[in-house]
């Protein structure tokens, strides 16, 4: 409303977020853990005077500067680009309340940045305690990124006294802050011992540094996994109602919660009775085995995190579909299409006939949308306007006939009156829908557009009603 | 359709620091991140072209700048969040609606940049085997990464110059929508001002290059002999002259050939006239130090000086880019005038980190330094 919305064919704009969101965060988290693992196993090294596995971790380092500083920073980068493009609104709203979060997470990552490149470049040319202590430098600028961020995305889930009191601080110590640290940093630690595996299973030839990898990594894998539970937890203790609600109501989120839980045990068994109990298991089908399973509960569980927030981007600030929530009334009397900065401007220009003359603001006739007007429009034209409705107020979640959650499908067979009480009450008719934010005449348009893209009820159904039964 | 209307209002609950803060951060983000970006932009094509025809100290000198690029792309991705996260929070109401019209080709800044930086590894890691190290099929990638890098900037090029010109948003957005929607599929190639700006760029960026060149020979390159210093000044100066007359065909061509007349008014007034006039000076200053310094093979000084005045021609070009984008956004919007509510605690938490940071870095590059020594 605020911004142009975009229009992503079949995916929807926000599934782009989503999308990038998880293949960075798979990297992201592998930053950090990776980092820890580097600077203490090199220490170990050192202290055991082990050559062969330093020049294993040397390798291990290449893999990690090109994994993590470009795929992952450019992906971080992506996800700027994409919040941007696909939620302006909420974008703007964290940049204002968090800048300087986001300003000094940039100094760690210059940290980071530089410790990495000199830990890796001078492997053989810094005296041991340097490396080491620059190994340290890395790992810790990284985890204080970890922390950093996740104040900002735990906000969007729960901005907790925020609301009330709106600062930086009570925004970034947010009741999820906590749990998504816990959560996080575990994730880290699982997640670089699962990379750990994958690289050290395709690239070590001898058995006994294989094992010894495998073995040393256990402890910090598992440690990562019970953090992730625990962290889970808290999570869940910390989820608004509505979000709580959700879980238990979206069936496709049930199930995925109920994978979450199946993989996260399965990598945890794995783990034991491989890597910890017998690290002679660690060939590469196994470790491949584990990665997929690990980056599979994790991919469920960002996507499930995002997923909760419905029908907010950041809980009780601003709405899915771009709006703050104190405008909804304001919308409701005055129209959608005519408070949208691009909406109106653009039914202006298509269709003038529904304009009226209404006052005068110093030298100039200021025109607004007549509502009945919209009403007089051929069914074509009526239903065109409509389909402008759908893409600022619905496009975020949905599809229209084909594609992500597509609401063309979702209303097969209803009848207008039914479309049009459930846009009247969405968030009756779902309670994580945001309310409808137009006028009963909007209504009318948007249902008109929804039934030229809803197909029929499907013929041959026998449900036992005579009007269904046709 | 009036693009004033497409204007979102500025917000009231305020900007979290000082518009003058803003504008220091997003100016100085952006000359730092120009260094490193001035460098693969036209540096890349430059190492390429060298290390495929150049003589021997062309090949050395390539094959120095290339392994070098990975630490340089990494650096210049880095500083470019800084202009980035300042340019969303001060300018927000014309960034957004901008990227959204082109939001394919902004999103494409992304998959270029990946391959774009892979290969310029791959060419990089190529290279520890020697020249011969790098086989045709690696080559030919590098050149890829080097037109990617060229194509990442005309989409800046594009996004800039779209934001500031909202006169050119009604067009792309009834050319470019469906249903009201934007399509993402508008680039401002209509826009006169984006060839110049592109072009500009590229000319500085010939300019930072030559300078690179005399600050390798002088502080990464310490052995590298007389006769390849020779040729390092040579070059660089020849390099910095053709830098310079590209940035002043390109920047009359901008000024004079693009400006419209309100805003070649404002920066040829008292007192902008004298930014506009140091902006097009500038890079005469690094010249004529180049120019006049001698042959000898160990003018540290005048490298250093010619480095510094190179960064200043940065700096001054972002501050005339700068104050060219508040007057062309002027009848939309007085940015400067936004209401302002302070995070002071956060302000102050960020500048102590930042100083901290500095410190960190600082040590580590110490470390090294002595490693070096």
């Amino acid at each position: 409303m605020h911004y142009p919305w975009w229009y992503v064919p079949h995916l929807t704009a926000p599934m782009l977020i989503a999308v990038i969101s998880v293949v960075h965060v798979l990297v992201s988290h592998y930053a950090v853990g990776g980092g820890l693992f580097l600077a203490v196993e090199v220490q170990h090294a050192y202290r055991t005077r082990d050559r062969s596995y330093l020049d294993y971790l040397r390798r291990h380092a290449a893999f990690f500067i090109l994994l993590t500083v470009v795929f992952g920073a450019i992906t971080g980068v992506g996800i700027w680009w994409t919040i941007g493009l696909a939620s302006p609104l909420a974008t703007e709203v964290l940049i204002r309340t968090f800048v300087f979060g986001w300003a000094t997470e940039w100094v760690f990552f210059v940290i980071e940045l530089t410790a990495a490149l000199i830990f890796y470049y001078y492997w053989t040319r810094l005296p041991q305690k340097t490396h080491v202590a620059i190994g340290w430098i890395y790992a810790l600028a990284a985890w204080i990124s970890l922390v950093l961020i996740t104040g900002i995305t735990a906000f969007m889930v729960n901005p907790g006294g925020w609301l009330d009191r709106p600062n930086f601080w009570t925004a970034f110590f947010n009741p999820q802050f906590l749990p998504q640290t816990i959560a996080r940093t575990g994730g880290a630690l699982l997640l670089s011992s699962l990379y750990v595996y994958l690289h050290a299973s395709l690239t070590i030839r001898e058995e006994r540094l294989r094992d010894m990898v495998a073995a040393r990594s256990a402890r910090p894998a598992l440690l990562g996994a019970v953090l992730i539970s625990l962290g889970g937890l808290g999570w869940y203790y910390f989820l608004p109602a509505s979000a709580k609600a959700a879980l238990a109501s979206a069936a496709a989120l049930n199930v995925l919660v109920v994978l979450i839980f199946a993989l996260t045990v399965v990598v945890f068994f794995l783990l034991y009775l491989g890597p910890y109990r017998n690290p002679g298991w660690l060939s590469p089908g196994f470790a491949a085995s584990l990665c997929l399973f690990g980056i599979a509960a994790f991919s469920t569980g960002e996507f499930i995190r995002e997923a909760v927030r419905k029908p907010f981007v950041v809980y009780n600030v601003v709405l899915g579909n771009q709006v703050f929530p104190d405008e909804v009334p304001r919308l409701q009397q005055q129209g959608y299409l005519e408070g949208g900065v691009w909406t109106k401007p653009f039914v202006a220009e298509r269709y003038p006939q529904v304009m009226v003359e209404e006052w005068i603001e110093g030298p100039r006739m200021l025109k607004r949308i007549d509502g009945s007007r919209l009403l007089k429009l051929p069914p074509k034209d009526r239903a065109a306007l409509g389909e402008v409705l759908f893409q600022y107020h619905c496009n975020d979640c949905h599809a229209a006939r084909e594609g992500y959650s597509a609401v063309g499908p979702l209303l097969r067979g209803k009848s207008r009156d039914m479309v049009l009480q459930t846009v009247q009450h969405l968030e009756a008719a779902q309670f994580f829908m945001p309310a409808w934010a137009g006028t009963p005449e909007e209504a009318e348009l948007m249902t008109d557009y929804l039934m030229s893209i809803s197909p029929p009820r499907l013929e041959g159904m026998r449900v036992g009603t005579r009007s269904a039964d046709k | 359709m009036e693009p004033q209307m497409l204007i979102e209002p500025a917000s009231a609950a305020g900007v979290p620091a000082p518009m003058w803060f803003i504008e220091f951060f997003k100016v100085l983000g952006f000359t730092l991140h120009a260094v490193p970006m001035n460098l693969w932009y036209a540096g890349l094509l430059i190492a390429l072209w060298l290390h495929l025809g150049g003589n021997e100290h062309g090949r050395r000198f390539a094959a120095r700048l290339l392994r070098q690029m990975p630490i340089i792309v990494a650096y210049g991705v880095n500083l470019g969040i800084v202009p980035l996260l300042f340019v969303q929070l001060g300018y927000h109401q014309f960034f957004y609606p901008a990227t959204i019209l082109m939001a394919w080709f902004w999103l494409a800044i992304v998959g270029l940049l990946i391959p774009a930086y892979y290969g310029v590894y791959l060419y990089a890691w190529a290279l520890r085997d020697g020249h011969e190290g790098v086989a045709g099929w690696k080559k030919l990638v590098g050149w890829c990464a080097a037109l990617f890098f060229i194509a990442i900037g005309f989409l800046f090029a594009n996004g800039w110059s779209l934001m500031e010109h909202v006169q050119r948003w009604p067009e792309l957005f009834n050319a470019h929508n469906i249903a009201g929607a934007a399509l993402g599929t508008a680039l401002n190639t209509g826009d006169p001002t984006l060839w110049p700006r592109w072009l500009l760029m590229f000319g500085l960026a010939l300019g930072t290059t030559a300078v690179w060149v005399l600050v390798d020979t002088a502080w990464l390159n310490a052995g590298c002999g007389d006769e390849y210093r020779r040729w390092a000044w040579s070059f660089a100066r020849k390099l910095y002259t053709a830098g310079m007359i590209w940035a002043a065909a390109a920047g009359a061509w901008y000024v004079f050939g693009t400006w419209p007349p309100e805003l070649r008014a404002t920066m040829f007034e008292y007192p902008m006239v004298i930014l506009t006039v140091l902006t097009a000076l500038a890079p005469g200053l690094p010249w004529l130090l180049m120019m006049t310094a001698g042959w000898c093979p160990a003018k540290r000084a005048t490298v250093a000086a010619a480095a510094v005045a190179q960064f200043g021609v940065l700096g001054i070009n972002a501050v005339s880019r700068q104050i060219v984008q508040n007057v062309n956004l002027r009848d939309y919007g007085d940015v400067l005038a936004q209401p302002t509510d302070v995070q002071w605690s956060p302000l102050v938490m960020f500048l102590l980190v930042f100083v901290l940071g500095l410190a960190v870095v600082g040590w580590m590059i110490a470390q090294i330094r002595r490693c070096d020594a």
